[in-house]
């Protein structure tokens, strides 16, 4: 790869389990410190296209190209959707966080600043004691976060992590990604069905329907005619002077 | 009493340490069991090893193995309960199912498929059946000085591998769906814990029964879980706790000539209730406390 900026490519990527191809064909580049979000209907390829990033499920055909220091897993972050952690088992946050960094060959004072910063960056300096289990709802998604940015990642996935959290809660965490990603450079790729969030955070998109994808910049993506073909409906997208996002969708006309 | 059991030493020794590096090696991998929520794999691979014993013993009557010139039963009978254990892991622990059943009902099965196969495997051999009724009550009685080598060379090897490995391993038992993410073979992970669980077993089976293994197992890592704030801890505390209710068991039977497997036993899950008793209190109290 001669770009040194891309972190991700994939060149006619297809995805397939077993004899079901989920993607065909997709191309895609993903450059550093650009913020994608990955949209589209349940069962389009979201999750199996960040399990092929992640080296569990291999391409059928095309190629998928990961920036070096991600293929070694040292500098790729994942944040899955829920933690399958046994809740009767007693674990800190400090704990929780260090599993992150499994792999990594690190001197014990490495591991203490960036256990600080990691979770600093995601307002939990205070819990580092603190039992995971007393944490609420949103805090644990910035406790995953957090073990995900110990690895001090260049790329960040996340796969649907705002799916059971209250609107302020998921605002929250997402402005705490737009701000590591303005910050400290970070790219992301955050799989959602929240177009709206896509529309008011996201640099670019990554549009899956019927085992096809497009990509792009989010302003070329997210348009009524891509929206209404992936999503079956009329959508349009309003954005106002501060910045909040308006999604309409027009009553389908089939509709009783 | 300490006194008794001292004397007591010469005679019983291997049965001592024995049951002292069982409690160490079970307890340490229990903790894997109990924080992968797998405490009813750890009794179906234990009845599963008494099902290859079981099965050992019929096959040296019916293959008449011990004509056999430089055959070892105890040899082939710990073998047998070894593969036992170890299938019944590999099947178990993977998680897979069968058809539409889950995987707590196949973990069922193999339990009850092996305890009601063992049983008629040895029914009309007075030895086999109170060899199998043995094995299921427990008894460390029969240790010998080759026992101890093997449990303590068992033992080294399992404090090198968590040392070692003692991150990996934490995320093993934590969240096992994450190793992938930081570059881990989690398939393997899982089939090596199997098999060197089902080894365990296996072993442990033959020299100190059921209830001791599975007890080990399992009761100490839950005693550790209700009384340490963090998993790491609860590696650490775990063998104590199982080599110190043992040795204060093993004094308490040699003074009131009990069994010592039972008396353990009794004593870790008494432990047991008491950190839950403790919790109960302690939830109590720090509902009672106003709030600021």
């Amino acid at each position: 790869m001669n770009d040194p900026e891309v972190v991700v490519q994939t060149d006619g990527l297809t995805l397939a389990y077993g004899s079901k191809t989920v993607l065909a064909h997709l191309n895609l580049s993903i450059r550093s410190g650009e913020f994608w979000f990955c949209l589209g209907p349940n069962g389009v390829g979201k999750t199996t296209l960040m399990q092929s990033m992640l080296g569990n499920v291999e391409p059928r055909q095309g190629q998928l190209w990961l920036h070096p220091q991600l293929v070694s897993r040292s500098r790729l972050g994942f944040v899955p959707q829920r933690c399958d952690l046994n809740p009767a088992l007693p674990t800190t946050v400090r704990e929780f966080v260090l599993l992150g960094d499994v792999g990594l060959r690190l001197s014990r004072r490495e591991r203490r600043d960036r256990l600080a910063w990691a979770l600093d960056s995601v307002g939990l300096g205070h819990a580092v004691q603190q039992s995971y289990w007393a944490l609420s709802g949103g805090q644990r998604q910035r406790a995953l976060v957090a073990r995900a940015l110990i690895r001090q990642p260049h790329l960040l996935l996340l796969d649907e992590p705002t799916n059971n959290l209250d609107l302020p809660t998921s605002d929250a965490l997402l402005q705490l990604l737009v701000d590591l990603n303005q910050r400290d450079g970070l790219t992301l790729l955050f799989i959602a069905h929240d177009v709206a969030m896509a529309a008011r955070y996201a640099t670019h998109a990554l549009l899956l329907h019927d085992g096809r994808g497009v990509a792009g910049r989010v302003d070329e993506i997210l348009t009524p005619n891509h929206l209404s073909r992936v999503y079956g409906v009329h959508m349009t997208i309003d954005r106002n002077l501060s910045g909040a996002v308006t999604v309409q969708v027009a009553a389908r006309e089939d509709a009783s | 009493m300490i006194d008794n059991f001292l004397d007591s030493w010469d005679l019983f020794q291997f049965m001592y340490l024995s049951g002292w590096l069982l409690a160490f090696l079970l307890s340490l991998s229990g903790v894997l069991v109990v924080a992968r929520d797998q405490i009813f794999i750890g009794v179906a691979v234990s009845q599963s090893s008494t099902l290859g014993i079981a099965l050992g013993l019929r096959l040296i009557t019916w293959l008449r193995l011990s004509s056999v010139a430089g055959f070892h039963p105890d040899a082939f009978l710990s073998f047998m309960a070894v593969v036992f254990a170890v299938l019944a892991a590999l099947l178990t622990a993977r998680g897979q199912t069968i058809g539409h059943e889950s995987h707590e009902a196949l973990t069922g099965w193999v339990f009850l498929c092996a305890a009601s196969v063992a049983i008629l495997l040895v029914a009309h051999s007075p030895h086999g059946l109170e060899e199998v009724q043995r094995l299921l009550s427990s008894s460390l009685i029969g240790a010998t000085v080759i026992d101890v080598g093997l449990f303590g060379g068992l033992s080294a090897i399992t404090i090198l591998v968590v040392v070692s490995c003692r991150r990996q391993v934490l995320l093993f038992a934590l969240d096992p769906s994450m190793m992938t993410a930081v570059g881990m073979r989690g398939a393997l992970w899982t089939l090596g814990a199997a098999a060197w669980l089902g080894l365990l077993v296996g072993v442990s089976m033959r020299v100190s029964g059921l209830l001791y293994t599975f007890g080990n197992l399992v009761l100490p890592a839950l005693i550790a879980k209700n009384l340490c704030r963090d998993v790491t801890t609860v590696f650490w505390l775990t063998p104590c706790f199982a080599v110190g209710v043992s040795a204060v068991g093993f004094v308490l039977a040699n003074h009131f000539d009990f069994p010592p497997a039972q008396m353990t036993v009794a004593l870790l899950s008494l432990t047991l209730a008491t950190t839950w008793a403790r919790g109960r209190w302690h939830d109590r109290v720090v509902s009672e406390v106003p709030q600021a």
